[in-house]
């Protein structure tokens, strides 16, 4: 073999390697779900969930507060999805083609405040909130979530709408559009695979977190479905078959969200635009 | 179809750079007029200006009669051709071409003719269907034409469109856009920093420098009477020969010293240009086009003795630089940057000066890198030039030039 062979044997290997540890927490995670009692706590460990059993899925969603968390779930993703995508996008648009006084700053203090811990925030975030009486409610979770969301989808969304070319627009607006006109049939679709990223980015932000919504959200029925798994442990000990159950149940949107828009995604689309 | 008119027309930016200043232009009802300039020069500017895409400081833009100022573009009714082309990479070719058409609500079957038609004569009847990222430089090229084209508008505006394709298809299509102006006979303003192109597509050329019209006049006119140094380094290829030289009265005749070389100013010429009588005693630049510097043999003038420092064949002749004994321009802020001459040497005597002079001569000559060789100069080709002003001193009923200075 030669050595050249050698090495894409090694990188492929490597590959292999990286995916077997991405996959293997997701695998336990879904097999875990099936298993009957014993087989979860077996000292040598069941690969398959043989006997498989639903039981665990029915606990999960049979206890208290499981459908007011999914709801509670879904109206914070999508408040703060298309909130977000909706201001990102304007601020972009701004950032991106107008010249204005402070907006070199304006870029700079979005990217600072990515990079600020979140967790340094969670007491004086809490404490702010509680001023304005906002603990204990989705509102203020949105409103936390979107301090996070917004600075990172404005910074990506500025760098898709600065990819088209400003000629583009131009054309259009000698071709017979208004500058509304131009804005809706060229710009609005070719950044589309941006705003798709910046929506997935948000979905997983808002729908996977868990301190905030922890700290914030202290009655059972207001909570969001990250929060609702963590009450599968109690101080006598951790359900494991339910709870994982939850969690794979908790993963299938995010999924499905993926794999229905993934196919938007069509990085490149201003190819062709100019040049050879 | 109409005129464009540009009155007094400026451009000033927030930040107080000066792209274009006070230019007057007319171009007639069809009419192809090339702006040219060297880059930055506030070609591009006063092209969008005209577009409606940037906006007027101050002056005029009128288009068959009408002020557009305050228009936006889409009220223009004009075309647009974009150094990058612009084409819509979402849409196909046919979409590309239809575009401008559906925005101004042409009829359906209408648009089909028309872009059908046009694709045909565009060569592109093939490739409607295709996306703007399938096709080569040169098919691009061709659909961004295309959609200026189909419009039928009143005014063709071209913003560099060949500076992106190789050098044999920019040839090329520099043939086949000058066709299709031709053919349609639509007002074109075109802008380049090529001043080949200029040269062989415009009707009339505009040569622009620092946003200051230079000169306005037809290929062949801007080439024989540049009204300014500027001018005179800016258009031809290889450019004009430039060195600084003295006029002297001998014996009541007037005399032009280029290094230790005396040429003697025949009556005619001097008769012709009554005002280079004044510069009697003053340096003055001297232009010379390349094929205008001649082998001696047979000659029973005045020659330049020179040394030969390089050959470079062409195939069809052969481009000589000479080195010879006389004084560079030192000026080199009147001339056009890409052909600046050497750096000043001052409080160095004119005798001991070297300038390279380059001439285009027969391929049949046998000339080699090294050899001493005598050129003949008829000052009757010669161009002369005010130092100062960089203005040219014109024959009579030349206009006078506008200087560069200032």
């Amino acid at each position: 073999m030669s050595s050249r062979q050698l090495g894409k044997v090694g990188w492929n290997a490597l590959g292999l390697a990286v995916f077997v540890v991405m996959i293997f927490p997701v695998y336990w995670m879904v097999s875990t779900a099936f298993k009957t009692g014993p087989n979860i706590f077996s000292y040598s460990p069941k690969w398959l969930p043989i006997p498989a059993t639903l039981a665990n899925f029915g606990d999960a969603i049979h206890r208290q507060y499981f459908w007011q968390n999914v709801r509670n779930s879904l109206i914070v993703v999508v408040v703060v999805v298309t909130l977000s995508l909706a201001l990102a996008f304007l601020a972009a648009l701004a950032l991106a083609k107008f010249r204005f006084y402070g907006r070199k700053a304006f870029i700079v203090i979005t990217i600072a405040v990515l990079m600020v811990p979140l967790n340094a925030l969670i007491i004086p975030l809490y404490i702010t909130l509680s001023r304005v009486h906002e603990v204990n409610k989705l509102s203020g979770v949105i409103i936390t979530y979107m301090t996070f969301v917004l600075p990172f989808a404005i910074w990506t969304l500025r760098g898709f709408i600065l990819g088209v070319p400003r000629e583009l627009e131009e054309a259009a607006m000698v071709d017979g559009t208004t500058r509304f006109g131009a804005f809706v049939r060229i710009l609005l679709p070719l950044v589309a695979p941006g705003l798709v990223a910046t929506s997935i980015f948000a979905f997983i932000q808002a729908w996977n977190e868990y301190i905030i919504a922890y700290v914030l959200l202290s009655s059972p029925e207001k909570q969001t479905l990250t929060v609702w798994l963590a009450s599968f442990t109690t101080n006598r000990g951790t359900e494991w078959g339910p709870l994982m159950a939850g969690a794979t149940l908790t993963a299938v949107p995010v999924v499905i969200f993926f794999l229905i828009v993934q196919r938007r995604i069509a990085f490149g689309l201003t190819s062709g635009a100019v040049r050879g | 179809m109409a005129d464009v008119q540009l009155v007094h027309l400026s451009k000033v930016y927030d930040n107080g750079v000066v792209a274009v200043n006070d230019l007057n232009l007319e171009i007639g009802e069809g009419e192809f007029v090339v702006l040219v300039g060297p880059s930055g020069c506030g070609k591009t500017t006063a092209l969008r200006m005209v577009a409606g895409l940037e906006e007027i400081s101050d002056g005029e833009i009128r288009i068959g009669g009408r002020v557009v100022n305050d228009l936006p573009p889409r009220e223009r009714d004009i075309a647009m051709v974009f150094q990058n082309y612009a084409l819509y990479p979402h849409k196909t070719v046919y979409e590309n071409l239809a575009f401008g058409l559906r925005m101004r609500k042409v009829p359906k079957d209408e648009q089909k003719r028309r872009v059908q038609e046009i694709a045909r004569v565009l060569g592109l009847a093939d490739m409607l269907k295709r996306r703007p990222a399938q096709l080569s430089g040169g098919q691009r090229q061709r659909v961004a034409m295309g959609r200026a084209i189909v419009r039928e508008p009143k005014a063709f505006l071209m913003d560099e469109p060949l500076s992106n394709l190789d050098a044999k298809l920019r040839v090329q299509m520099r043939a086949e856009i000058a066709r299709i102006q031709q053919a349609l006979r639509v007002t074109t303003v075109y802008v380049t920093h090529d001043q080949v192109e200029a040269m062989t597509m415009g009707n009339r050329v505009a040569v622009m420098r620092d946003g200051l019209l230079q000169q306005v006049d037809t290929p062949q006119r801007l080439y024989d009477a540049p009204v300014n140094l500027f001018v005179a380094s800016f258009v031809g290829s290889p450019a004009m020969n430039l060195v600084e030289a003295s006029l002297e009265l001998d014996d009541g005749k007037l005399v032009c010293r280029i290094g230790d070389t005396v040429l003697e100013l025949p009556s005619d010429l001097t008769a012709e240009r009554p005002s280079l009588a004044n510069y009697a005693g003053r340096r003055v630049a001297v232009g010379i086009r390349p094929e205008d510097v001649r082998e001696a043999a047979g000659w029973d003038g005045a020659r330049l003795r020179g040394r030969i420092l390089l050959v470079e064949s062409l195939g069809s002749e052969q481009l000589v630089h000479i080195e010879i004994t006389a004084a560079p321009l030192e000026r080199s802020d009147l001339v056009d940057t890409a052909a600046q001459l050497p750096g000043p040497s001052l409080g160095v005597d004119d005798s001991e000066r070297s300038v390279t002079l380059l001439g285009r001569f027969d391929r049949h000559l046998l000339l080699a890198s090294g050899e001493a060789v005598e050129v003949a100069i008829d000052p009757r080709l010669l161009h002369f030039f005010d130092l100062e002003t960089g203005a040219a001193i014109s024959r009579v009923g030349v206009p006078v030039a506008t200087p560069v200075a200032g």
